[in-house]
């Protein structure tokens, strides 16, 4: 029966946060589903079908109880809340971003996690916007895996789980950020050494999908993503919301939240309430609407 | 008649013809070739069926929803008119029932060759996500296979017995043993008939809305997500509808092609495939009212991506495809019907074949126009099409006949017993005996529309499914122990920079850095702007600036952070490194740093509020699993009520048989 993702995972436990909610409130009254006119006649077997029925609840229930015991066992708050700032005044477009991260993760050409999409502005003109995974807090890939491939650790990375991936690409349709790219071919091979295949380090497997993981192998060691890394104008920041603060492969360490709040700081698609953890500092006259 | 279903039947038996064989060979070879196509996209992978990140749905999609909505005809044909009691029906429901099992397999199939990873199908079962839309299709696209079968099944019984007491020579052995087996124990006593209508009537309310949460669910897979057009609330009725359409079309091929193949022409007439046609025109209209009030809305606000999406579909890229669907798809169908010289069964025949291929590429439109939709940068990618995904798709044509050849040479393809019952009942009535098959005397074309609206019931819904954020501000860490005020000197050039930092005992008391700023020769600097920083180890040493202050006229700057100061504050406890600086234009600059044990923090971050709905969320898998689970039940007692009708009776009632 339905497990856990996060209890199987050989990483450190992720509390499941983003998994389904707790039990709310009692089961439905299963006598109600039974009282159709027809079945008074078969009254044993409503109480079979009952039986089975609340076998089903029960079930649900136990992965309810077997999650509420993860959720107590695992600390109360993530020491980090890893999130992303792109200062989309500077950005001219150079996509070393996008070069560092195929690189760093053996990715195909056409595979672009952190994409440089090129957005008309106001008044007609162009602007360059990278286009990271916005590590939503509720993400809508995560909802409609229907294996539940995609996790969410409680650092607030939204992982996939190449090892349990069915290909169903139910993930791209979700995605309001297009943030998601399939393994539509045999992956390149690996150049370095092969590496475990971990969602933090994902390792390419023909038909299953990948995307932007935000480097969540270097974040512990307090290295910087590899797009932040190399970008050459400071565009990139990565941040802590825990910690509050937030640095550029310039040298630049700012207080997150501060910097956020001067700077006008907006997120993508905030309408569709997916809560992006990826935050955009426009310059003048460049908006975010997107296309839909 | 009694003997013209059954001789009828038992044509079927006989040694095939050469044709058949021919027919079955060309099926078979489209079919392998279809299986190897699949083996060589497992092979290369997807990207070798012209899918793409801008083409992630295509085919596969449109294949599967198009399969699984011809089964539709099964649950029309038989449930409905079952139920509305419309006679007419009889000599189509064997055909109709198999159609349906056929086509939910192949359409249930079709699944596994969308999937990248077929291999690992089976977590659908071991590791699935009850939020996901997809993990619902699986459960009910299962529990509608399981019912079609049971409905296809249960009408078996005493057809396979009365053959089987009539023909038995003539069966074969194969065939013999099977119906011997199946029917073993039926004698049609009252008991009997009566426990098999019961379960038949149950299975017939059953199906219909089976069928409906079926299309619904695909549907929503698609309207589940934030894409413009798939994120319309209309598309699951639509779906129920296209089925239902699709449905009937099939079942007027399948019938006209067995009735041509068996010479059923006794059987079922001209007035069988008009009355059909009448239901599929009433499916058109509905279909084509629920295609313009699709596109009404999005397109007359015109928000951005559905503007764009339905540009394409209408004037753009795909509007030769979109208006060939529609001329073909649904006015040349209904002007078939319409008219009293095409109303034959030629006509209906070509009004179906016209159906068909154009609700599948209506389907393939839905899918792959939004799909190929870029939501971030509203531009369009292509789906490509290669030999491979039209070699599967021609696969799973094939297979649905080459399935109801080889079905159909092993089990009766007239539903023997409900043509002779009713005829029976006609008799009663005192209804001429007529030289051709009954029809129905209730006018009830309409009779499907009505049961439509019926079948809007256990429709399973899943609702996005969110996790609550667990992640909470730690809020006032309890520190107690004053911290004695730990300085730091650091003389450079001139002047002098002597940082302190002090908390205090209370309870998320705020940390106070105090910097004392002096010139060479010792007297206090007024007037400059120190600046404040934290040593941050989150992204390896780092030093980010945390506020800035001016010294008084004792050279003196200070800082508060925490408590009710504005500005940062601390986020951490623990050992804390503070670093006070002042860069005089045209100086070196001059800092100076202390380590304090922070007491009091709290974390910066604030969760977003829950969302209102995620207690419904949680609540609905366990509804839909109670109400599936009653489904399965109800399903399989009714196989277990037949069989055990059919036991041997006790000795005192057996004379009554």
């Amino acid at each position: 029966m339905p497990s856990d993702t996060t209890q199987e995972l050989p990483w450190p436990a992720v509390p499941s946060s983003n998994d389904l909610p707790d039990p709310a409130g009692p089961a439905p009254d299963p006598a109600g589903l039974t009282r159709r006119g027809l079945v008074s006649k078969l009254a044993a077997l409503g109480v079979g079908a009952t039986g089975v029925g609340a076998a089903a609840v029960a079930v649900v229930s136990f992965q309810d109880e077997a999650r509420a015991a993860a959720k107590a066992a695992a600390p109360k708050a993530a020491e980090h809340a890893w999130c992303m700032v792109i200062d989309l005044r500077t950005c001219d477009g150079c996509k070393e971003c996008t070069k560092a991260c195929q690189k760093r993760h053996n990715l195909r050409p056409e595979q672009t996690w952190i994409n440089v999409y090129e957005m008309e502005d106001e008044r007609g003109g162009t602007f360059n916007m990278p286009r990271p995974c916005m590590m939503c807090e509720d993400p809508p890939c995560l909802k409609v895996c229907p294996v539940a491939a995609t996790l969410r650790t409680d650092e607030g990375l939204v992982l996939v789980d190449t090892d349990t991936c069915v290909g169903s690409r139910a993930c791209m349709a979700a995605c309001p950020y297009e943030a998601r790219y399939f393994n539509w071919e045999e992956p390149l091979p690996a150049k370095r050494m092969p590496m475990p295949n971990t969602p933090q380090m994902p390792v390419a497997q023909k038909g299953t999908v990948g995307k932007c993981v935000l480097c969540a192998d270097r974040l512990p060691q307090g290295e910087l993503p590899a797009c932040v890394d190399s970008c050459p104008m400071g565009v990139l920041y990565v941040g802590d919301l825990v910690t509050d603060v937030a640095v550029n492969s310039q040298g630049s360490t700012v207080v997150l939240s501060e910097f956020l709040h001067d700077n006008d700081a907006v997120r993508f698609k905030e309408e569709l309430g997916t809560n992006p953890r990826v935050w955009y500092i426009t310059g003048h006259g460049q908006t975010l609407e997107s296309a839909s | 008649m009694s003997t013209g279903a059954r001789e009828a039947s038992m044509r079927a038996f006989g040694k095939p013809s050469l044709t058949w064989w021919l027919v079955v060979c060309a099926l078979s070879v489209v079919v392998l070739d279809g299986i190897y196509a699949w083996t060589v996209q497992l092979r290369y992978g997807m990207g070798a069926s012209g899918f793409n990140d801008h083409a992630f749905w295509a085919i596969d999609i449109a294949n599967v929803v198009t399969f699984i909505g011809v089964s539709y005809g099964g649950a029309v044909v038989s449930a409905i008119l079952r139920l509305t009691g419309a006679t007419w029906r009889a000599p189509l429901t064997r055909l109709a029932e198999g159609t349906a099992v056929c086509t939910v397999l192949v359409g249930g199939a079709l699944i596994i060759p969308h999937l990248g990873r077929p291999d690992r199908v089976y977590e659908l079962v071991t590791h699935p996500n009850l939020a996901a839309p997809v993990f619902w299709d699986f459960i009910a696209v299962s529990t509608y296979t399981f019912a079609s079968i049971v409905f296809f099944a249960l009408p078996l019984v005493p057809d396979m017995a009365a053959l089987g007491e009539e023909h038995g020579e003539r069966l074969g052995r194969g065939r013999r043993t099977l119906y011997a087996v199946v029917s073993r124990g039926w004698v049609g006593s009252p008991r009997q008939r009566k426990a098999l209508a019961g379960a038949l009537g149950l299975v017939s309310i059953l199906i219909i809305p089976l069928a409906v949460s079926v299309h619904s669910v695909l549907a929503w897979a698609m309207a589940t997500t934030s894409r413009p057009w798939w994120h319309e609330s209309i598309w699951a009725p639509q779906f129920v509808v296209a089925a239902l359409y699709s449905g009937v079309a099939i079942v007027i091929l399948v019938v006209a092609g067995f009735r041509r193949g068996y010479h059923l022409e006794a059987l079922i007439n001209e007035r069988h495939f008009v009355r059909l046609g009448y239901i599929m025109s009433a499916f058109a209209l509905c279909y084509l009212y629920l295609t313009f009030a699709d596109i009404l809305p999005g397109a007359y606000v015109g928000e951005n991506g559905t503007e764009a999406v339905f540009g394409e579909l209408l004037v753009g890229r795909f509007a030769p495809l979109f208006w060939l669907f529609v001329v073909c798809g649904g006015i040349i169908p209904l002007v078939l019907v319409a008219l009293p010289w095409t109303r034959t069964v030629s006509g209906m025949v070509v009004a179906s074949t016209f159906v068909l291929p154009m609700m599948w590429l209506k389907r393939m439109l839905m899918v792959i126009a939004p799909a190929n939709f870029d939501v971030v940068s509203g531009d369009s990618g292509r789906y490509h099409f290669t030999w491979v995904p039209i070699a599967i798709s021609l696969a799973a044509m094939a297979a649905i006949p080459l399935m109801l050849m080889v079905l159909f040479r092993i089990v009766p393809l007239l539903s023997i017993d409900e043509i002779e019952e009713i005829e029976e009942a006609e008799r009663e009535a005192g209804a001429a005996a007529a030289a051709a098959f009954l029809l129905a005397q209730q006018d009830d074309t309409a009779v499907e529309e009505s049961a439509l609206v019926r079948s809007g019931g256990t429709a399973t819904r899943v609702a996005g499914v969110t996790g609550a954020l667990l992640l909470s501000a730690v809020l006032g860490v309890f520190g107690f122990g004053a911290k004695t005020p730990a300085e730091a000197a650091a003389p450079s050039g001139g002047n002098s920079i002597v940082l302190a930092a002090q908390q205090a005992a209370r309870t998320g008391a705020p940390v106070l850095l105090t910097a004392k700023l002096a010139d060479g020769a010792g007297h206090p600097l007024a007037k400059a702007e120190v600046t404040f920083l934290l040593g941050s180890t989150t992204f390896g040493p780092r030093s980010v600036a945390i506020g800035s202050a001016t010294t008084n006229s004792a050279g003196v700057a200070r800082l508060t952070l925490g408590g009710h100061s504005k500005g940062y504050h601390p986020t951490t406890t623990g050992p804390q490194e503070f670093i006070a600086s002042y860069a005089p234009t045209g100086a070196e600059p001059i800092e100076s740093s202390t380590n304090i044990k922070v007491t009091g923090a709290r974390s910066a971050y604030t969760p977003a509020p829950p969302k209102p709905l995620d207690p419904v969320g949680a609540a609905l898998p366990k509804a839909l699993f109670l109400i599936v689970g009653t489904v399965w039940t109800l399903l399989i007692s009714q196989v277990i009520r037949v069989r055990r009708a059919c036991r041997p009776i006790p000795a005192r009632e057996a004379h009554r048989v």
